[in-house]
């Protein structure tokens, strides 16, 4: 009786760690809490640090992207909301966008970011509710910073002065 | 073999042999799988360790054993064969011409491993001095020649090196904690392979067992 149970809990515990090995392959996370955060999103057990998020809200709409950032990245330090991502990518979107031209580095990072919400969204169909935001699905979010880093005759198009920061 | 060690302790080696031998540590951190070549290096070793007994297939699959037990022995089996491709995988440098040496000198090792049929014990030192070397070879000898921080003197001197060899040696930097893990992996590998027979077959069992059938064949 005791041996069974030893040997049904060893191919028990070998396909746990088998199975965490080959989730670490298909993640690659890079932190702790990204491997904490991960495995809690895959029993459904993930949450966001939510006083976090409201503070990210908060200097969100008063401009204040890399404080808002800062506040994102430590409500989901897992990197595992996509309404979260939404809001870092369009911090992003917001701080790169120039009127004459847009900070490539920013609007890249941006684009990373809204990949990762797109990822985690389910079925990758994300809508943000926000009537701050002018785009309110990470899809439009994406095709403006993948044009903001396109380079395309209609960039010397003088009227693109008389645009507006969505 | 016991249960514990059967069941437990055995596929824990080897699946922490595999999860350390798979992580670079970074900037960034991530976990490689093993090339298609480090999969064939490991089929060789794991034949190699069937033929020298220190991997003995009816101990932990067979048909008198009840299923539980031989899904464990399976696990054992598949655990070790992981552990071995990713270690491989590992210790093999990562570009140019040590990458294509590393790959041939560790492919005829295992080849004559195969041929030569070692004893168990004279198996599992050859295999340490294999692996010790290999993880000398990359984590010291070209992790030196490819540190970026280094002296003055030794930066010229690897700049000298590189230029010499048309960049065919130098390595990507290693980080110092690789090396590390390298090491735990590599002797967490040796400690799993001497506990994967409990009790290993007396020296000339296999001429043992052919005798009477000879003989009767003679007869």
């Amino acid at each position: 009786m005791r041996e069974s149970v030893v040997r049904g809990g060893g191919v028990a515990l070998a396909i746990v760690y088998a199975a965490a090995i080959g989730w670490l392959f298909a993640r690659q996370p890079q932190t702790i809490a990204q491997v904490t955060g991960g495995l809690a999103a895959t029993v459904g057990a993930y949450r966001i640090d939510q006083q976090a998020f409201d503070d990210g809200l908060r200097f969100f709409r008063a401009d204040q992207f890399v404080e808002a950032r800062a506040a994102f990245a430590r409500a989901d330090a897992a990197e595992r909301d996509a309404r979260t991502q939404f809001y870092t990518a369009y911090s992003y979107y917001r701080q790169g966008w120039g009127r004459v031209y847009n900070d490539d580095a920013l609007f890249t990072q941006g684009l990373k970011a809204v990949d990762k919400a797109i990822a985690l969204a389910p079925g990758g169909r994300l809508v943000v509710d926000d009537q701050n935001l002018q785009m309110h699905s990470a899809d439009e979010l994406r095709a403006e910073l993948q044009r903001g880093i396109t380079r395309e005759a209609a960039d010397f198009n003088p009227l693109k002065l008389f645009r507006s920061r969505k | 073999m016991s249960a514990v060690r059967e069941a437990i302790v055995l596929p824990v080696i080897f699946l922490t042999v595999t999860l350390l031998a798979a992580v670079s540590p970074g900037p960034p951190v991530t976990f490689a799988g093993p090339s298609l070549f480090a999969l064939v290096l490991a089929t060789m070793l794991v034949a190699a360790l069937v033929r020298g007994h220190a991997l003995l297939p009816a101990q932990l699959l067979h048909g008198s054993r009840s299923i539980l037990a031989n899904t464990n022995g399976a696990i054992v089996v598949a655990a070790v064969f992981a552990g071995s491709a990713q270690l491989l995988a590992m210790l093999t440098p990562r570009t140019g011409l040590p990458l294509f040496f590393v790959d041939v000198l560790l492919f005829v090792l295992l080849l004559n491993t195969l041929v030569t049929q070692p004893a168990r014990r004279e198996l599992l030192r050859s295999l340490a001095i294999t692996l010790g070397s290999a993880l000398i070879l990359k984590f010291v000898v070209l992790a030196g020649l490819s540190d970026p921080t280094g002296s003055r003197t030794a930066r010229v001197m690897v700049a000298l090196f590189d230029a010499a060899t048309f960049g065919t040696i130098a390595q990507d930097p290693i980080q110092p904690a690789a090396g590390y893990l390298a090491f735990a992996a590599a002797v967490l590998y040796l400690v799993g392979l001497a506990l994967l027979v409990s009790r290993p077959p007396p020296r000339g069992r296999a001429e043992l067992q052919s005798a009477p059938r000879m003989q009767s064949i003679r007869a």
